[in-house]
């Protein structure tokens, strides 16, 4: 039972987990487990391992990063742990300017429809 | 030669790996896991209410009977005389906590390293500078885990460990899945602890971890 967290991350690391995500996000019908409520948290583990290696092969699609994050698991949380925070760094800018055009008493001049 | 030889040794490790792989699915098929013990069947399910119920009664009973054993101390005491014979417990957590945010720190840097793809080179030494810190804390929380191994805190987690065993083992009979231990007491004098042992992993992996 040693590792369990290394061996989990493996089978959420492989090229059939990953297809078969993707199936179950897009296909209805589509089951990873043979219950659909009630999770061990062994199953909620691996849930957050699928999740996680979706995200990093996507961005290594979209040639965000090099697939070389995947060699060790010290680089794969790294980089999530850095995503995650610069995620919520982006978040936190955008509403900013949201809020700045939400100002009360703001003018806004909308242009006037011609006839 | 050599070349069929490499090709042996990948297809071998390979073939390893499928099979490691088959068995972690194998636990996390669904939410219980059955597994085999001298040729009979046995499963360890996820506690129903009623069950959870039953674990609550026993742990608060539990920890009512610790609160009254003059030699069982709570965590707190046990670092306050721990503290009063020079080994600070507190001092421990505040290292740990200081290495984890160094820790933190360092897998920032790496984590924007990769999303520059800054090369292998700074990759590895963040790595080893992580690896060493790692180290490090787990060494600090071992010697935590030691030093309160016998507070009461401790005491009733592993009998909670116990009871979740106890309430979540079935054995196949007939195919049908029928909880092995009609009382604690049976469980507790069941002599076969190759099988309690087993049962005991599986039973924390699945619900605890």
């Amino acid at each position: 039972m040693e590792n369990i967290y290394s061996k989990l991350r493996n089978l959420a690391k492989s090229v059939r987990a990953q297809n078969l995500f993707v199936a179950v996000k897009e296909l209805h019908g589509v089951q990873l487990f043979r219950n659909n409520f009630d999770f061990s948290k062994l199953q909620e583990i691996y849930l957050s391992f699928l999740y996680m290696y979706d995200t990093i092969n996507r961005d290594i699609i979209v040639d965000k990063i090099s697939e070389k994050v995947l060699d060790c698991e010290l680089y794969e949380d790294a980089y999530m742990t850095w995503r995650r925070k610069n995620n919520k760094k982006s978040e936190k800018e955008d509403k900013s300017k949201k809020d700045v055009n939400l100002v009360v008493g703001k003018k806004i001049n909308f242009p006037i429809k011609e006839k | 030669m050599k070349d069929r030889l490499n090709d042996a040794e990948r297809i071998i490790s390979e073939m390893e790996k499928e099979n490691g792989l088959a068995k972690v699915e194998d636990l996390i098929k669904d939410n219980s896991i059955a597994f085999e013990h001298e040729g009979k069947k046995y499963r360890i399910h996820l506690l129903n209410l009623v069950e959870k119920e039953e674990l609550d009664l026993f742990r608060r009973r539990k920890f009512g009977q610790l609160l009254k054993d003059p030699d069982i101390l709570l965590e707190k005491d046990l670092i306050a005389l721990y503290k009063e014979r020079g080994e600070d417990i507190g001092e421990i957590d505040e290292q740990i906590k200081k290495l984890e945010s160094e820790n933190f720190g360092l897998q920032m840097k790496l984590g924007e390293a990769i999303s520059k793809n800054d090369g292998e080179q700074i990759f590895q030494t963040y790595k080893e500078q992580i690896q060493a810190l790692i180290v490090q804390v787990q060494v600090l929380k071992t010697q935590k885990i030691l030093l309160l191994e016998f507070s009461l805190e401790n005491n009733l987690l592993t009998y909670v460990a116990q009871i979740i065993t106890y309430l979540s083992l079935d054995e196949d009979r007939g195919g049908n899945w029928i909880r092995m231990f009609k009382s604690l007491e049976d469980f507790q004098n069941h002599k076969d602890e190759e099988l309690i042992n087993k049962a005991a992993q599986y039973s924390m992996i699945l619900q605890y971890i």
